[in-house]
């Protein structure tokens, strides 16, 4: 849902761009107080991997294709929704100057809907979801970070009279709920891979380490 | 950086670029949820305000060849681990100066 150039007033755009850096603002000094040499590695490599799932467009039904966002995913692991805004600006800046990828006026707006809101979305509905159970609420958090990013995205679209209101919620809301699907598949895959060799880089919430009073690798080490 | 987290980066940046080979050749190019949505509410399509020097993740002349489309994304993945690990160093060595 990379929004192009030419889609959005530019005064609006300004708006948007304001938003977006005040937030990236609150995104580094969460990565000042957070990272570390620990797990920066992971943060960086989460990055790259979302830049590349990015470019692998799966297609849905109606002739339409979609792909993986990722703001879900590293709000969760890292417990932070401002770990979210920090990769996706940065994964949405690199697209948008060399790759053209999202149109550069319309930055300020893809952050917004992909990293702010995806993040938000998708931290705080894993939070209220945990209780059903890991894996459904990674799922869920995935697909409904994915859902209203879209419906926000075309209530700028309604705002920027480019598109009208309630068409555009429909056909964006019908899309994103199946392109939500992948994301939500993804999302689990990720986490339950990481889980698997790195457990103790997840954040408790979502890591199967905590309880884990017989962990072979903290053996290992000491 | 120790050896965990060398195999760490290591092992997610061949997914990143696993994924970079293969996402050129079998990523759809249908148009994406908002694409499509411009293009049933009939929505001119529109110019970008400047040239990115890799349009689309090609390059340039060779907009066809999808070896184009897995070099740009491979530049891709390496420039935002540089760009991540770059960052958080920065913002490390800015702790390190503050007061204990």
């Amino acid at each position: 849902m990379h929004i192009p150039d030419g889609f959005i007033p530019l005064w609006q755009c300004a708006i948007y761009w304001i938003i977006a850096i005040v937030a990236i603002g609150f995104a580094l000094r969460w990565a000042r107080e957070n990272l570390d040499e620990r797990n920066i590695p992971l943060l960086a490599v989460l990055a790259a991997g979302i830049f590349a799932i990015q470019a692998m467009n799966i297609p849905i039904p109606w002739g339409t294709s979609g792909h993986m966002v990722g703001a879900a995913l590293i709000a969760i692991i890292f417990f932070s929704p401002w770990a979210a805004v920090l990769v996706l600006s940065i994964v949405l800046i690199l697209q948008g100057l060399i790759f053209g990828d999202g149109g550069m006026t319309a930055l300020g707006a893809n952050i917004v809907n992909m990293g702010i809101i995806g993040g938000f979305v998708g931290f705080y509905a894993y939070k209220a979801l945990k209780g059903v159970g890991r894996i459904p609420a990674i799922f869920l958090a995935g697909w409904a970070s994915i859902f209203l990013a879209a419906i926000a995205c075309a209530i700028e679209m309604a705002w920027a009279g480019t598109f009208p209101l309630a068409e555009g919620i429909i056909f964006m809301g019908l899309y994103h709920a199946v392109i939500g699907v992948i994301e939500g598949v993804i999302s689990v895959v990720v986490v339950l891979g990481i889980d698997s060799v790195r457990s103790d880089l997840l954040a408790d919430w979502v890591s199967s380490n905590k309880q884990g009073t017989l962990n072979t690798k903290q053996e290992v080490a000491k | 950086m120790n050896t965990q987290n060398r195999n760490l980066v290591m092992g997610g940046l061949a997914i990143a670029i696993v994924i970079a080979i293969l996402a050129p050749f079998l990523a759809s190019s249908n148009p994406d949820g908002l694409e499509s949505t411009a293009e049933s509410l009939e929505v001119p399509e529109s110019e970008a305000v400047f040239e990115s020097p890799l349009p689309d993740y090609a390059i340039p002349g060779m907009e066809d060849n999808p070896w184009g489309g897995v070099v740009s994304l491979i530049l891709g993945v390496i420039l935002v681990v540089m760009v991540m690990l770059g960052l958080t160093k920065l913002l490390g060595k800015r702790k390190g100066k503050g007061p204990e």
